[in-house]
């Protein structure tokens, strides 16, 4: 790579760290307004937010736990974004992974830990992998729309699991729709004691790391950026482009059942219905202040835990809803992708780049 | 089970019935399209509908305001998407989801902030079915058509407004130049992002009404996520019918039947697999029954400044 690319490359990279702050900051701004408006006040409610995320192990490692399965959905929604496709599914691929990762964690017994977690994780994987890949085979061969059917298949798959546990797989006795505990042996290690933070979370970041390695150092990496870059261009060059965007969205999706797994696994102990609380679709907002690369997806969904965390246990003493952090997270969405919306973060975007040219002249680079 | 007239008598109203939210959000679809944006965003919108128009209904104490009220809000809904997609040209898709989060947002936030309710709202004041007795006393129709109230007819009259409007106006002539090709449309004069503003509005303006449907028309309050999917149903729908009216009220009605004979079911299966019957059959449909069947060749593309 030359220098000229090099410097390229480091502006855009730093347009959008100074464009995701931007964007967070203001959607918090705007969440204060909101906050306001429910009769409180916003400064001392940021405080509480804070303070109990970020105050006490307890409270931190309730955040890191509420990062972990977002960590996960909010890869699923970057990998398959960089080949331009949009996996609104990874709410179903959660739930298929977690059904999947459950049922070898309850049926499949006497293994060592050490073999039947890897396993459970496989199935999840394999899992939710299938189901994304099914919907980009049916993308590629009739032109259907992701988006829509990957809505759909929530809805079944939310629907079908539940119909799973409040039927066929139901323990006995049990008065809410779940599976049975899951062995011992295929649980994960806790990180701190007694709380819900576990070996998941290295989890995430190991596969953060893979899938930044697969993308900017690999030669299907390359083909994914060139695919997701200029489709025709990459037809052109020769690319199997369907083949491509399968594998990617596939890999997306089972990233997302990962994430199913990691909830069943070390937070559950079981399926159980209707376990989550909108992980799939806040995978979007972390991907977006992320800029879609696996690796920012890990601090973007600790910011996130950390608010969900804090707004989860304000939540319980006040009436300020969960539904603040979602709508924080569409607001993310929004400046992230419309960031001349706000002026005042384009003037400072302009004011790093003009800052970073004059700092590569001097050093004798090239003026790009 | 057995099979009476009465039972299909009831079935064929229950269709039209769930056919009406669908047709309006569909038709909604097809302005939004047709002027070259994509329509992902009518679930947000009639969410947006169905809450605000409960809302409106609870201050003002009349369903008809509340109507006005839940419309009112589904084009500010809309516009996000608009301002979004054709100002800042942000990727339509993500506009559209951006709204379709935003109302599933807001709507919860305000209800716990206005009504200091979770789940659902208050019962408020709704449509009530008009009584006419000639038409009750038809057979077979009067049955049929006796249990619609007055959202159904409206609706049907805005499928051929639409139509009309689409097909036979020099307006609507342009608004799909637009939609298949904005270059050429801005090239002859046309202010390609006005017509595209119109046709977002539009289908903010249809979704929120096909919010109210559910919310002041089936019932009387609103219940959080009400629209349950029908808005990207909708978007199905839309595609389905060849973005035009008439295949809308067409495709709502095959959907609203499915819908209906699903509550048949429902007495001896668990109603789970029921209730996924309408997504498994809109795969099904996205899957087999959108072939050949073509976008507006100018969706999601922008004019040079």
């Amino acid at each position: 790579m030359t220098d000229k690319m090099k410097s390229v490359k480091k502006i855009q990279r730093r347009q959008s760290f100074a464009n995701s702050i931007g964007a967070l900051f203001f959607s918090l701004l705007l969440g204060m307004v909101f906050i306001y408006a429910m009769g409180y006040s916003p400064i001392e409610s940021y405080k509480a937010i804070f303070g109990i995320s970020l105050g006490t192990v307890k409270g931190f490692a309730l955040s890191m736990s509420q990062a972990t399965p977002l960590m996960f959905t909010g890869m699923a929604f970057a990998l398959a974004y960089r080949v331009k496709m949009i996996n609104t599914g990874a709410e179903g691929q959660l739930y298929i992974g977690a059904l999947s990762a459950a049922l070898v964690g309850v049926y499949v017994t006497s293994l060592p830990g050490f073999v039947h977690v890897p396993l459970a994780l496989a199935a999840a994987f394999i899992a939710g992998g299938l189901v994304a890949g099914a919907v980009a085979l049916a993308k590629a061969y009739t032109g259907a729309n992701e988006i829509i059917l990957t809505l759909m298949l929530n809805s079944v798959i939310i629907f079908f699991t539940s119909y799973l546990v409040n039927g066929p797989l139901k323990p006995e006795g049990s008065g809410v729709g779940q599976t049975e505990k899951i062995a011992e042996t295929a649980k994960l290690t806790r990180l701190i004691p007694q709380t819900q933070l576990t070996t998941a979370i290295i989890l995430a970041i190991v596969v953060a790391l893979l899938a930044e390695f697969l993308i900017n150092r690999t030669v299907f990496g390359y083909e994914v950026k060139v695919t997701g870059h200029n489709f025709t261009a990459a037809k052109v060059a020769g690319i199997n482009v369907s083949r491509i965007s399968i594998l990617t969205f596939a890999l997306s999706g089972a990233i997302a059942g990962l994430g199913g797994a990691a909830m069943v696994l070390g937070v559950n102990y079981r399926f159980v219905d209707g376990f989550s609380s909108g992980y799939g679709f806040a995978g979007i907002s972390i991907a977006a202040l992320a800029a879609y690369s696996p690796i920012a997806v890990i601090p973007s969904a600790m910011l996130i835990g950390i608010l969900r965390a804090g707004t989860i246990t304000l939540s319980r003493t006040t009436s300020i809803p969960v539904e603040l952090v979602d709508l924080i997270q569409v607001l993310v969405i929004i400046f992230v992708a419309a960031p001349t919306m706000i002026k005042p973060i384009y003037k400072m975007r302009d004011r790093i780049i003009e800052r970073f040219k004059t700092r590569g002249k001097t050093h004798g680079g090239e003026e790009i | 089970m057995i099979i009476t007239t009465e039972l299909i008598l009831s079935i064929l109203a229950s269709t039209l019935r769930r056919a009406v939210p669908l047709l309006l959000a569909s038709l909604g679809g097809t302005f939004s399209m047709r002027a070259g944006v994509i329509d992902l965003g009518l679930e947000g919108m009639m969410l947006a509908g169905a809450f605000f128009g409960v809302l409106g209904a609870s201050i003002t104490g009349s369903a008809w305001m509340g109507l006005l009220i839940g419309i009112i809000f589904g084009i500010i809904f809309s516009l996000v998407h608009g301002v979004l997609h054709v100002k800042y040209k942000v990727n339509g898709s993500i506009s559209g989801m951006v709204v379709n989060l935003l109302a599933a947002a807001v709507t919860p936030l305000v209800l716990t902030g206005y009504f200091g309710t979770t789940g659902k709202s208050p019962m408020v004041e709704s449509f009530t079915n008009p009584k006419w007795e000639w038409l009750d006393n038809i057979p077979f129709i009067g049955p049929v058509l006796g249990g619609q109230n007055i959202l159904f007819y409206l609706s049907i009259v805005l499928v051929i407004v639409s139509w009309i409007f689409l097909y036979k106006s020099k307006f609507g002539l342009r608004m799909r130049m637009v939609g298949e090709n904005p270059e050429a449309a801005s090239a002859v004069g046309l202010n390609v992002r006005a017509y595209k503003y119109f046709g977002v509005l539009i289908s903010g303006a249809y979704a929120g009404l096909a919010g109210v449907y559910l919310s002041l028309g089936q019932m009387n309050l609103f219940v959080e996520e009400m629209t349950a999917g029908r808005g990207y149903i909708a978007v199905v729908i839309n595609a389905f019918g060849r973005f035009n009216p008439i295949g809308s009220f067409l495709g709502s009605l095959f959907f609203g039947f499915f819908d209906a004979v699903q509550t048949v079911f429902q007495s001896f299966l668990p109603s789970q697999l029921v209730m996924m019957t309408p997504y498994v059959i809109t795969i099904i449909v996205i899957i087999f029954g959108l072939k050949g069947g073509k976008a507006p060749a100018g969706t999601g593309k922008h004019i040079e400044n």
